[in-house]
This record gives structure tokens, sequence and C-alpha cells, in this order.
């Protein structure tokens, strides 16, 4: 079996399946070890960042070359950041492809599974992305801000099109927008992360950060358990 | 001379990159660059001309992403095209090259996934890069250039839209990832297998890589083609330089490893992102003294999906034959009900059985065979990787198959009848694919092998007026039952053998016809199998689920010395227990599963489909009622799972795996119960909203509503309101579910319920997706959100109840 690709977080995985921090039992385990074992020999991973200068039009509406985006939300997470990166990062047609396999032969448990499987997967790729832009900012002895994509909060999906017209998302890396802007594959991110000369001041990230209470999703261990 | 006239005759140079010189005169990174066209033209005009100046012959419009995607307003984009393609004419008069520089107009992708992965429709592919086609080729473009294609279905709406919109010579290059491979899992070889198919005349790879990653590929490509190959690298590796991107190659650089990619062989040579004008004359001092090799023709005969290249001979290939409704009443039934996923099953089925290519005939009488084509084709190929035959009678079928394929397809069949002739060789001609001759005609199935192989010979020399190759073209036996005929089994052989040695063409036979009519017909059809395979049959339709037919292919392969140290046939059947011949496969595979511990029961809860189906089927031959079985262990069984589910001891996961058994057990029961059925609670219509391409969770609702004793109408996904209520007052159904995912489709859902409000108001809606709250719900109009799996089949309860 080949190296995996890139370690994933277990957890992630349990949790897109409904765990919601309790222990996997031992056949949810063995299936997310199998999806990702799957996964690991379908996904390509690919991405592309670019750092731009950010303008500030008012209090909560950004400029990114061209882009504008009136966003509270995204303003308070990049209050104060004079430029940022902007990156996009897939795992390919691969997982979709599996998980569609699943589906017609009837195995919705394994389709769920890779589902799950691959979400977390995504997630990893994209740290490991985020990582490589935040050592490329620490050489010029600058901070990256927690990354933040399209759709969280009131950042609105709309802006999707802005981003990947900047960063060539189509023809660089294969991703592409349905009309309700959708990424397709499925398994594939954009986000901004705010670049600034001084280190953030801690605040609530991830689930904490979201007001959506009520989500089948959310992680319910606490900030400084995660 | 003309473009055409120097293809492949001599070392042609395209251009190279052009948006970052378009952002050295200001052009934004933001900016859609093809509006410069109006805005902007000296700086476009320059850009051509100071590539015409450098020395290339090919030099594009600035059109890359002109289309109505990207430009809405269609006065305005044809106003862009035009101007685009009038830059290059003018700088090209400019330059003084209007004997030897040629106008490509350009087109990139849409940036938009095809149907089935993606939602964007095929024709509407076709039509929008159609009239981007004629506005261009008016406009006095000499050829098309379809570059930085990573979606080959993509391409191929392409190529068709430029066929039929223009008679310019078509070109087109793709982009390749550092394995060798498309983003959509194409390789060399099955790109050269479809665009030569569609008859594109030179075809290439672009983008992506620099000349030193690409060479690898471009080997690839020029082993596989018989067509020129283009070869348009980007100026090395691109990393980041002050907020900009640069590549990592000097000109002279470039140029030294482009003088590498044209001693292997390519015909067409330029750049793509980073490369400057500078960078082509760079490479055309470097490669100008290369002795040019002009391209062979191949002669191979291969099939493609869009992922897989198979090639016929000299292994002969197993076609799978049962996705055919002739005699098969399952089948029948679920073609009428449009049961896709039946379909699906039986192609995944055959591939598992060793199958290298399937077999898709949808014909039967009172159904639309040309819009089961249409569901059927993309369906499988979105779940499927082995290239498909497309088998129909009605031309029309088969062209709908063909045009929606993506690859280059088997395609069954022509005979020699003129109207056959007439109808299929101008499909084939412009689809591609490996066109199966049948070799009778008007006066019907000659009786001899001189007959037969006259009648080849005569559908040979009409496919040439096509231009359709001898390569594809595989000529059928014809095997007819024996228990007519007592020698229709040599006249059949003796034909492959002459086709092969006279006409040199591949062959192929529907196997099992032999048998019609016989007992024990396995035994026959094996051995006629084994027979034909030494008279040099290459591709054989049979039913790769049959044991003793892939025995013989497997035994066959190993004794003609076509399977090395017999790995395959060890491969195969090196962990069988007992003979081959005692039973079929499957049921070895069963006795030889250890007898499981633990109740029906136990099989269900802890989600053990094949020992659920089993015990089930023990159960029923030691004489117990099936409806108890139904009533007295599965429903407890499930409904233990559901409330465990509920009360959050159990996840998703495990309710879906006792799912997956208790549907395994109830199909093994559904088979005893044979005319009376199990009793339905409801009938439910499930959809994805409009917009939405996200089906997991409401396929996780239709699996637990259907083991719940629900019937479901699942009308996919992408649904338009209209198909949704149309539906519902059809099915006069009492209970609808959609599902939506995103913030931006939650809007159909909403219209999708107020529509149904107004025209079926006695239906009930539950929703679910991630992005919905119980309040959100009820601000759409909704009367129940689901929020978790098991939700829905307790509403439906209520609702039935």
């Amino acid at each position: 079996m080949p190296e995996p690709l890139f370690e994933v977080d277990r957890r992630e995985a349990f949790r897109y399946l409904g765990l919601r921090g309790a222990e996997p039992d031992a056949a949810t385990a063995r299936a997310v070890e199998e999806a990702l074992t799957l996964l690991n020999d379908a996904v390509e991973p690919k991405q592309v960042s670019r750092r731009f200068p950010l303008k500030w039009l008012d209090d909560s509406t950004l400029d990114i070359e061209g882009l504008r985006v009136g966003s509270r939300a995204l303003a308070r997470n990049l209050s104060d950041c004079g430029e940022v990166f902007l990156m996009a990062a897939t795992l390919g047609l691969g997982p979709d492809r599996l998980i569609a396999r699943a589906q017609a032969q009837g195995a919705m448990s394994r389709a769920v599974a890779l589902q799950a499987a691959s979400a977390a997967m995504i997630e990893a790729w994209c740290d490991r992305v985020n990582a490589e832009l935040k050592r490329q900012a620490a050489a010029r002895g600058q901070f990256c801000r927690p990354r933040f994509s399209p759709g969280y909060g009131d950042f609105a999906l709309e802006c999707q099109a802005g981003i990947f017209r900047l960063l060539g998302v189509q023809k660089n890396i294969g991703v592409t927008l349905t009309d309700s802007l959708m990424m397709l594959p499925t398994k594939s991110v954009t986000a901004v992360i705010g670049i600034a000369d001084a280190p953030a001041i801690p605040c609530p990230t991830g689930c904490a950060a979201c007001g959506k209470a009520d989500c089948a999703f959310r992680d319910e261990r606490k900030d400084d358990q995660i | 001379m003309s473009f055409l006239d120097r293809l492949g005759r001599e070392r042609l140079y395209c251009d190279g990159g052009t948006g970052s010189l378009l952002q050295a005169k200001g052009l934004k990174g933001g900016e859609l660059p093809e509006r410069w066209n109006l805005t902007h033209p000296e700086a476009v005009r320059d850009v051509a001309l100071s590539y015409f100046n450098a020395g290339s012959h090919i030099v594009n419009s600035n059109t890359f992403g002109a289309n109505r995607l990207h430009y809405p307003d269609q006065e305005e984009l044809k106003a862009i095209v035009e101007a685009g393609v009038r830059h290059v004419i003018e700088a090209r008069r400019e330059a003084g090259r209007e004997a030897d520089g040629y106008v490509a107009l350009d087109i990139g992708p849409t940036g938009r996934l095809l149907k089935p992965m993606g939602d964007l429709g095929f024709e509407e592919a076709v039509e929008l890069f159609g009239e981007v086609v004629r506005w261009g080729a008016a406009a006095g473009a000499d050829l098309v250039l379809i570059e930085t294609m990573n979606d080959t279905l993509e391409l191929k709406a392409a190529v068709l839209a430029a066929k039929e919109n223009c008679s310019l010579p078509v070109c087109a290059t793709c982009v390749f990832d550092g394995k060798g491979k498309l983003l959509t899992g194409g390789t060399p070889e099955s790109l050269v297998a479809m665009l030569e198919g569609l008859r594109v005349d030179a075809l290439g790879v672009n983008c992506g890589l620099g000349p030193t990653q690409m060479l690898p590929i471009v080997k690839r490509l020029l082993a596989a083609s018989s067509l020129p190959v283009i070869v348009n690298p980007n100026a090395g590796l691109p990393r980041m330089e002050g907020g900009r991107t640069v590549y990592d190659l000097t000109a002279p650089d470039f140029a030294a490893a482009m003088a590498d990619i044209a001693r292997a062989g390519a015909h067409v040579l330029g750049g793509c992102c980073g490369t400057t004008p500078e960078f082509i004359r760079a490479e055309i001092a470097a490669t100008r003294d290369i002795p040019f090799v002009p391209p062979v023709p191949e002669r191979r005969s291969v099939v493609s999906s869009f992922s897989q290249v198979v090639e016929i001979g000299p292994r002969p290939v197993i076609v799978g034959e049962r996705i055919n409704p002739t005699g098969k009443k399952k089948l029948q039934a679920a073609l009428r009900a449009n049961d896709l996923d039946a379909v699906v099953a039986l192609g995944l089925s055959q591939e598992e059985a060793g199958a290298h290519v399937l077999d898709v005939n949808c014909g039967l009488p009172g159904i639309d065979e040309a819009a089961m084509m249409a569901a059927l084709v993309p369906k499988l190929q979105s779940v499927l990787a082995l290239p498909l035959q497309i088998d129909s009678s009605s031309p029309q079928a088969l062209e709908t198959g063909l045009r929606l394929y993506n690859g280059k397809p088997l395609i069954n069949s022509v005979s020699g009848k003129r109207e056959s002739l007439d109808a299929v060789l101008p499909l084939a001609a412009k689809y591609g694919g490996v066109l199966i001759a049948l070799p009778l005609d008007e006066a019907g199935i000659p009786a001899d092998a001189d007959g037969r192989v006259a009648i080849a010979r005569r559908i040979v020399d009409e496919a040439a007026k096509y231009g359709i190759a001898p390569e594809d073209i595989v000529v059928d036996g014809l095997a007819m039952t024996i228990s007519a005929d007592s020698g229709s089994a040599q006249v059949t052989l003796k034909t492959l053998r002459r086709v092969r040695d006279e006409l040199g063409l591949h062959t192929v036979l529907g196997v099992s016809n032999i048998s019609f009519g016989l007992p024990q017909r396995e035994a026959v059809n094996a051995f006629f199998f084994a027979m034909a395979l030494e008279s040099g049959l290459s591709l054989a339709i049979i039913n790769p689920s049959s044991a003793a037919m892939m025995a013989a292919y497997r035994s066959w392969l190993a004794l003609s010395g076509l399977d090395d140290n017999c790995a395959g046939f060890i491969d195969a059947y090196g962990s069988q227990q007992g003979s081959l011949f005692a039973g079929n496969a499957a049921s070895t595979a069963q006795a030889a599963a250890p007898k499981g511990e633990g109740t029906l029961a136990d099989s269900i809860r802890f989600g053990m489909a094949e020992r659920a189906a089993q015990q089930a089927a023990e159960r029923l031959a030691a004489g117990e009622d099936p409806m108890a079985i139904i009533d007295g262990t599965l429903i407890p069984a499930l409904d233990a799972v559901g409330k465990g589910f509920e009360a959050g001891t159990l996840f998703l996961p495990q309710l879906l795996m006792s799912a997956d058994a208790a549907k395994a057990a109830f199909a093994a029961v559904k088979e005893a119960l044979s005319g009376q059925s199990r009793a339905v609670k409801g009938t439910v219509i499930l959809a994805t909203v409009k917009g939405d391409i996200h089906d997991i969770g409401k396929n996780i609702v239709k699996v637990l509503l259907e083991n719940y004793g629900y019937r479901v109408v699942d009308l996919g996904k992408d649904v338009a309101p209209e198909a949704i209520v149309e539906a519902a007052v059809a099915e006069d159904v009492k209970l609808v579910g959609l599902s939506a995912l995103m913030t931006t489709t939650v809007s159909s859902m909403e219209d999708t319920i107020r529509l149904l409000r107004r025209e079926k108001p006695d239906t009930r809606v539950v929703v679910g997706g991630a992005v919905l709250t119980s309040d959100y719900a009820a601000r759409i109009g909704a009367d129940r959100y689901a929020k978790e799996a098991m939700d829905t089949v307790r509403y439906a309860d209520e609702v039935f109840g």
C-alpha cells in the first residue's frame, strides 16, 4: 500500500458522520479506515495560491484586486491586514467518482464513509497548503490569520466567481463552478487568509466561531479541547 | 499555401502566452481579458504582431474565455469574437506574413463541468461553442484551436461545435498533469483515441507543465497518434515573486528543452503561460535545423472511455452482453420503470466478472429508445470507466448514444444493406468508433464463408468512401444455432479465419447464439468460444458472469502463450475451492463462506449483508413463511437500529450498514414472495432541488424509507420545480421530500414548495440539507424539517399512519 499522502484527522471524519465527539464503534472506525485507503489511491491533490494587496473601502467592505467583498465577518477576520493570500485546493474528481460508484452499488454506508473521510481529507490538504503559506509569511516576519471561506457567516458565495478569476482556479487546478456557485469536484475549498504584521489576539475559530448552534455537524468540544 | 497543406509536412510554430503581455500593458488580474478586444484594440493587435514578427505561423485570437457564460450580452460577445479575429488578421498584414501566417480562433474551456459529473448540459455546451465558431469563422479565421481543455467530454462538445458550424481545420490540445493524467482522468492514449475518432486535424498538449515535464507525455502522444502533435508548454514551473507569477525558465533554457521535444518528433511547437515572443524566437532558432518526421498512421484498433483504452488484438476482448433487454424480463421491467440503477448494477457486476467493454442496448417496444440511450450512457459513465458498445438498430438511438459518449466506442452495427450503410456509416465517420460489420444484405445471410467475406469486403469499401479506416471495422462471423443447421458453426469459424487472413481485419461474434434450442447451452457455448478464439476471434460478446465462458477464455489465453506464467489464470482461480464446474461461481463462494453465528436479527444489527441474505434464504428453505420473516424479524431488527440511532447510541454508518443488510435480506425474501408483495405503506417522492447536485443525503433517506416499507419515486438531483410538481400530481402523492445543500439552492426549494402549494395543496413537504434549520424550513413554507436521517421516516409514519 502506498504511503498516505498526508495525515487525516479521523475525529473530523467522525464528526461529519454525526458522532459529535463521541467515541466511534469498531464498525464505524473500520469504515472510515477503508474509505481513507480507497481515497488514498484516488485523490489528486492540487492547489493554487497567491498574495494580493488588500484595500479597505470602508470598515466592512474590502477590495482584493478588483474583487469587492462586503462582509462584516471577513472584515473582522482581516481587521489589521494589508495583504491576503487567496487559496484554492482540491482533491480532484476521484472522491466524487468513488462516492457515485458506492451509491450505484447500493452501498450507502460506504458512500457516507467516503463522503466524511474525503471531507476530512480536503481539510487536511488545506491545512498543509495553509501551513506553507504561513511559512512564507513568517519568512518576511509576518503572520497569517485563520483561513476564511466564502459561505462562512456573511461572506457571500457570490464572491467565488471573483476568486476563481483572480487565481485562474479552473485553468490551474481544474475546479469549476456551477450556476448555483457550487464547486466541482465537490471536495474543493477556496479561502482568504489575512496577512498581518502582528500576531493575532486569540479568538474563537471553527465551530466555536459559528452562530449555527443546532448544526448536525457541530463540534461540541470546547475550544481548548481541540 | 493553406494551413492544411503544411500541417504535418513541415514544422510549424504557434504563439506563446498572451495574459502576461496584456498584463504588462495594464490588464488587471481580475479583469476579463477578451473585453480588451473592444477597449484596447492596439494592445491586443500589438501582441499578435509581436508573435508574427517572432516567427509564429499560428497566432491565436484573444478569445480564450469568450463565451456566453462569461459574456452574457450576446451583442458584446459577438463584437469581442469578431474583433479578436480581426486584430490578428490586421497584425498578420502589418507583419507581412499573409503568405505563411494563420489566424487561429482560440477556444478555451467554459469553466463549468459537464453532466453527469457537473451541471452543464452537453448540447448547451455545443451551442455556446457553436456561436463563437460561427462568428469567428465568418470574421476570417483560418483554423479553430481548442486548447487548455481538461475534460474530454467538454472537448468533444467543442470539436463537434467546430465541425458543425464551420469547415475550417480543427486542432485540440489538453492540459496534462505531471503523472500524464487529465484532471478528469484521461490519458494521452485515451485522448488520442477520441480525437482521432472525431477527426481533428492535429492534437496535443498545452499549459500545466514546462517542456521538460511535458516530454514523457509528448512521447506517449506521438507513439499513439497518427495525427500531427502540437506542444505548447509553459515557461517552466511557476513561483510567486513580489505578488506576481513568474516561471523558472529563461528563453534560452526553454528553447533548449523544446529542441528535445522537436527531436522526439513533435510537429507543431509553441508556448503557453509565461512564454513571450522572445521565447518563440529562441525556440525557432533552436529547432529549425532538427529534421522533421511526418506523422505515420498507427493502424491500431482501439476503443476508449474517458480514462481507459482497450486495444482489440492481439489479446481477444470480452464485451459484456447483459445490458440488452432482449429475452430478459427483469431488465425489461427495470427499463420500463426507468430504474437506471438496476442497469448500472448489471454493468458493475460484469466489470467485476472480467468484461473489458460493455454492450448497451435499450431497444424495447413501448419505450423511447433514443431518450433511454441519452439517459443511460451518461449514467453508466458516471460510475464505470469501461468503454461502451453503443448498440441499436435505430439510427436515431445510435446517434444519441454516440454523441453523448465520452470516448471512442464500439458501434453495433452496420450491415451490407444499402439502408444500413447509408444510415450508419455517416454516424461512424462523424463521431468515431470501431464499427461492427454484419456480413448480410438484402438477400439475407450468406450460407457460406465466400458470401460473407464478399459482403464484408463491400462494407469495407463503402466505409472507405467515408474515410473510415479498415482498422476501425470488425467483421461479425455471424454465429447461428447448430440446432437448425449442423454445419453453421463451421461456416462461422471459416469466416473468422478468412476475414483475418484475406481482409486482415479483426472479428467479432455474439458467441451464445450458436446453441439456441439445445440443452446445456453453456457447455456448447464454451467449447465453441474456444474454437472461435483459435480461429482468430478478436471480440467476444458474451456473458462474463458465466463461469464456463470465462474459464474457456482464460484457459485459451494460457494455452496460447498470451498469459505470462499463467499469472492471469492463477489470479482468477488460485483460491477456487472445489471444481469450477460443480456449480456457478456465486454458489461456490457461498458454500465456502462460514456458517455465521448469531441470528438474522444480529446480522442486521451488525450490518452483515451477505450473511443476512444467506440466513434469510436458509429460513425460507426451512419452510418459514416469507411474510413472517419480514414482520417477525426484519422489521423489528431495523426498528431497534433506528431507535438506537435516534437515541444517539448508534451512528450513521451503522444505521446504513444495517439498512444495507436489511436490503439484502429483503431481496432474498422478495424472490420467495413471487406474486404476493410486501404491503406498501405509501409512496414518497424524493428529489434534490434545481441547481443542487449533491444527492447523498437524499439517497440515504431513500434507502431508509424503502426499508421501512415505502415506495420511493426518486427524481434524482438538479430537478426543476415543475418536474417535481408534475410527478406529485401524476403519482398523487401525500408526501414530497426535498433536499438542498447550499444557501444558493434553498431558493429553488422555496420555489418548489410554492408551486406545490398552488398545484397540489394536499401534499406535505419535508425538507433536509446542511444549511437548513427548523426556523429556515418553516420560513420557506415546509411542513417539516428533517435534521437527521431517520426524521423523514418518522414523519412519513405520521403522514401515512
